[in-house]
């Protein structure tokens, strides 16, 4: 067949096959120090939310010691590797109208607002981030996870929901299958990329032709959807580009196409660890500078290791001290650190990728058993490009929760002079957290 | 703002609440005499199509052979029903990647495939450059994609991207896929563009083909095919003859078992079944696949019911007759005739007299759905019978309450007993008494649907009340659901929220009482409300949006 033979000589970047073409080491496009690119540019800021559901057991959360001088708390111990990366924030509470089990913590801590019926009513931290530090890379944000799950709490807007990638398999061929460029391979002009431009260009002309017919909510909602169509413009733009020249980056191993249950319970620790190496290879390759990578999903019902029961279950019916809870705590907390871990072993100049991510550590109340949202349970890694003040534990006493987010944005870059609304509105950070 | 509903004012005021409330605003005890106030249209948004919409749509123009990719935007349930959260919610850039991936997929297996290329090419191009040719071929095409003719200007710009394409590529076919994919990738196709043309006073109303298309996403769950949109251009809806014509054509054809279960699967939340989860070792008999054998079940017994014996909807919830599969039979104790047949294979059985099992709530369905991994859950269940099936709202647990509850005990045996907690706590009380009863009466069952004498070696008290009715087990309780006055207007409710994308309120009340009227005159035939709805004036009505800011994008 003809067009078979025009298929292979056309096979380049939507094909999936690439030309790998060797270039210098790579430590020379970098400066004197190693601290930035040639030309004196630095190494990204990064940002990202870790979220497990079904809270904590604050006494058991809250480190001994304040300040410098901490101890990680039983719960935190399988971080305790990690500690010069971290600072722990305990005592802030979430101001926002507590209504929703499970619901109203994460929306005002990451919104700074209740929700309204089902969802968040404003953005999440990590899209108006994103609205900064988005711009440049091939995906804006990145919303991934370990529970099998589409569930999310990222919130572009009221109504607009990104939904969390859990596949691993699915998340590899998104950002590392065709499309990839990993450093020395060479952009190219391949035909097929400027028609499916010309696809998108005809798309958004007949989105035109409807929107001038509709109400003011079906406009925003069309402007939204034609705006995410000019996001896979962008990505087209990447594949005739050469790859930034980030000596971590690298094509991953693809992961296998199913992670197989474990006497019907979910393998957490392997999930955590593939989609742990994915994003950290999406972070250094610079596909992405913002995540919410989504642990388990609230009130989610996850039987971990040998547990007799769901988490959630757990959370509320077992008596006493609750030791199984605490175990599987500790068990997220293991992945948490297999998630940080793997950041760290990504070496950029004389600092890592962890240094250049901040991660906001959290879950979606304190104590999961009466869904309180004081003492709320959040733990700060890495960013000490972003100027935070690392291996502390900040006690906040009473503060608002959203000072805390309020700290990030500003760490972020993002020019805000407030976040939230309502009780859950505040216009400065939280002090001792920024150097 | 049409997203602050009049039951999200409810919940609000129903935050701090004490107990359960039962629906409103449609009070079914009101008597029907009683003066309606006229009904008051509410506008219309743009509908997405939700998974199963757009997979049936690619299905029905090219073929059930195509193969739809699975990975697209997951639907929004809001109100608990994904029409309202296909209305409300916007699309997320990794969405419209989604949609990009599946456009070339699709239009790859169209095109490159003979005979779908003949089904759909008309002409003989002339060469790659045959502009003629790809007209026709974007307008057929264009017709039944967008669910209305294309105007010329649009067949223009399709045109342009195919010739483009195809002298790039030189060849008029891969030209044809740039086209399509472009006509599947637009609002046109991803939207239920369904805007109405003024009427009277601050109305739209809806005719021709965007009437087509709101009946057949309504009742197919998929597009209207060549013969209803010939009958949208003729004008024939825009006639009651006509519209009743179509509409007993739409019900009477295989598609609308498609529709049925799309209603099904939302109200009894049966997307749910996908990720049921069992631990293996309370329930050596869980299999990954039980969850989908599940819902088969509960929507094979739908199409029946409405469709083959167009029964009484209330005996859904009494009846022996069921739909097996292997997993199902061996759980319910049943012959399966079928030797080594595949899980997909069902067949209609009688369930034995000799397990109180009827129904949907005596289906895994509901029974396994609405449990624990490792346990029953009594407060699940009667929350989904409460809610799901009679409408009451039913408030968020407070904040700041000790939940647990105690420990098998000897004195403490059974979970009813652990349970009295929930009913010694004032906090807990008002709440857990319309729940936790309702639930207690379904103990037979463990956490996965099977069928058990006792708990934990001891004997289980299954009476209860069920608003003024007592029973004295749970064959007892299927019969005064069936019973309830409550049940057939729940679904009644149900589906106007399916049909028009929106919650009720107030003014909405003269048709919600007309439905449930006729729906008690047919003996609660379901098909028979399915036609009532569209062939309802109010059907036909909307609101106009609230005014464009007429500013750029």
């Amino acid at each position: 067949m003809k067009s078979l033979d025009r298929r292979t000589v056309l096979k380049g970047v939507l094909g999936g096959a690439a030309v790998s073409i060797a270039l210098p080491p790579l430590e020379a496009m970098m400066n004197g120090n190693g601290t930035a690119y040639a030309g004196g540019t630095a190494f990204p800021k990064r940002f990202g939310v870790y979220f497990w559901g079904n809270g904590v057991l604050p006494e058991r959360w809250t480190p001994a010691g304040e300040g410098a001088t901490w101890t990680p708390s039983p719960i935190l111990m399988p971080l305790a590797a990690l500690r010069e990366h971290l600072t722990v924030v305990s005592g802030t509470r979430v101001a926002t109208l507590n209504t929703r089990p499970h619901g109203s913590g994460p929306a005002g801590l990451l919104s700074g607002d209740n929700m309204t019926g089902e969802g968040f009513s404003r953005a999440s931290i990590d899209q108006i981030i994103a609205g900064t530090i988005g711009g440049e890379t091939r995906f804006r944000s990145l919303e991934t996870g370990v529970q099998r799950s589409d569930e999310s709490l990222s919130y572009a807007g009221p109504m607009q929901r990104n939904p969390t990638e859990s596949d691993p398999h699915a998340l590899f061929n998104r950002l590392f299958g065709e499309g990839f460029r990993a450093p020395g391979e060479m952009g190219m002009a391949d035909p097929r990329v400027g028609l499916r431009r010309s696809v998108l260009d005809a798309v958004t002309a007949q989105g035109g032709r409807l929107r001038s017919r509709l109400g003011a909510t079906d406009r925003q909602r069309l402007d939204e959807h034609l705006t995410a169509v000019r996001g896979i413009e962008r990505q087209l733009q990447r594949l005739e580009e050469n790859p930034p020249n980030l000596a971590a980056c690298r094509r991953p191993e693809a992961p296998p196409a199913e992670v197989p249950d474990l006497l019907g319970r979910p393998d957490m620790p392997r999930r955590a660890r593939l989609m742990a190496d994915l994003l950290a290879m999406a972070l250094a390759c610079d596909l992405t500078r913002v995540f919410f990578h989504m642990y388990s999903q609230s009130v989610n019902n996850t039987l971990f290791g040998t547990a007799p029961a769901g988490h959630h279950q757990l959370t509320h019916d077992e008596p006493g001290d609750q030791p199984t809870v605490f175990s599987i705590l500790q068990l997220i907390m293991g992945d948490l650190a297999t998630f940080l871990t793997a950041l760290r072993g990504v070496t950029e100049g004389d600092g890592t990728l962890l240094d250049h991510t901040l991660v906001l550590c959290t879950t979606d109340c304190s104590l999961g058993r009466t869904h309180a949202l004081d003492e709320y349970p959040i733990v700060l890694a890495g960013g000490a490009s972003a100027g935070m003040r690392r291996n502390l534990h900040l006690r906040a006493r009473g503060e608002n929760a959203s000072k805390v987010s309020f700290s990030i944005l500003q760490m972020m870059g993002v020019r805000a002079t407030e976040f939230g609304v309502g009780p859950g509105r505040v216009t400065e950070g939280l002090g001792g957290l920024v150097a | 703002m049409r997203s602050l509903t009049a039951s999200m004012l409810l919940w609000v005021a129903l935050a701090g609440c004490e107990g359960v409330t039962p629906p409103t605003p449609v009070d079914a005890a009101a008597p029907d005499d009683v003066p309606v106030a006229p009904y008051v249209p509410q506008a219309a948004a743009l509908r997405r199509l939700t998974q199963s919409q757009y997979a049936n749509t690619v299905h029905d123009l090219f073929g059930d052979a195509v193969v739809v990719p699975r990975a697209l935007e997951p639907d929004t349930s809001r109100e608990g029903s994904r029409a309202i959260g296909a209305s409300e919610a916007s699309l997320s850039p990794r969405g419209a990647e989604q949609y990009q991936d599946a456009a070339y997929a699709i239009a790859e297996q169209v095109l490159r495939d003979a005979t779908r290329r003949a089904a759909n090419v008309s002409c003989t191009p002339t060469g790659p450059d045959d502009a003629a040719c790809a007209a026709t071929v974007v307008r057929a095409l264009g017709r039944r994609a967008w669910r209305r003719p294309l105007t010329d200007d649009e067949v223009n710009a399709l045109v342009a991207v195919a010739m483009r394409a195809a002298t790039t590529l030189t060849d008029f076919h891969r030209g044809l896929e740039y086209a399509l994919a472009t006509m599947l990738q637009a609002p046109d196709f991803l939207y239920r563009v369904e805007l109405g043309a003024d009427a009277m006073a601050g109305e739209r109303r809806f005719a021709g083909y965007e009437l087509a298309s709101r009946l057949s996403y309504f009742l197919w769950d998929g597009p209207p095919d060549d013969a209803l949109l010939d009958a949208a251009r003729d004008g024939a809806l825009d006639t009651e003859a006509g519209l009743a014509r179509e509409v007993d054509r739409m019900l009477a054809a295989p598609k609308a078992r498609r529709g049925l279960r799309a209603f099904v699967t939302d109200w009894l939340q049966l997307a749910n079944l996908d990720a049921l989860s069992k631990d293996a070792t309370v329930f050596p008999s869980f299999s990954a696949d039980l969850g989908a054998s599940a819902r088969e079940e509960v929507l094979r017994n739908a199409e029946a019911f409405t469709f083959d014996a167009e029964g009484d909807f209330r005996d859904f919830f009494t009846t022996r007759e069921t739909f097996v599969n292997r997993r199902l039979a061996a759980l319910y104790g049943v012959q399966f005739p079928l030797r080594d047949a595949p899980v997909t294979d069902f067949v209609r059985v009688t369930l034995p007299t000799s397990v109180p099992r009827r129904g949907f709530l005596g289906s895994v369905a509901f029974l396994a759905l609405e449990a624990h991994p490792v346990s029953t859950s009594p407060t699940l269940r009667g929350k989904f019978v409460r809610q799901q099936l009679l409408c009451y709202a039913i408030p968020a647990p407070p904040v700041n309450v000790n939940t647990a509850i105690p420990e098998p005990s000897p004195s403490l045996r059974t979970l009813r007993q652990r349970l009295e907690r929930h009913m010694s706590e004032r906090s807990c009380r008002s709440c857990h008494i319309t729940l936790d009863p309702v639930g207690l009466s379904f103990e037979r069952f463990d956490g996965i649907g099977r069928f058990r004498l006792d708990d934990n070696g001891a004997a289980l008290d299954l009476s209860g009340n069920l608003d003024g009715r007592a029973y004295s087990d749970e064959m007892q309780l299927y019969a005064a659901l069936h019973d309830h006055p409550l049940l057939p207007e729940c679904v009644v409710q149900r589906l106007y929220r399916h049909a028009w994308a929106n919650v009720e309120t107030g003014d909405q009340r003269a048709e919600i009482v007309r439905l449930r009227t006729s729906f008690a005159a047919s003996g609660y035939r379901l098909r028979t409300l399915l036609r009532d709805i569209v062939t309802g004036p109010a059907f036909r009505r909307a609101r106009a949006p609230e005014a464009t800011d007429g500013g750029a994008p």
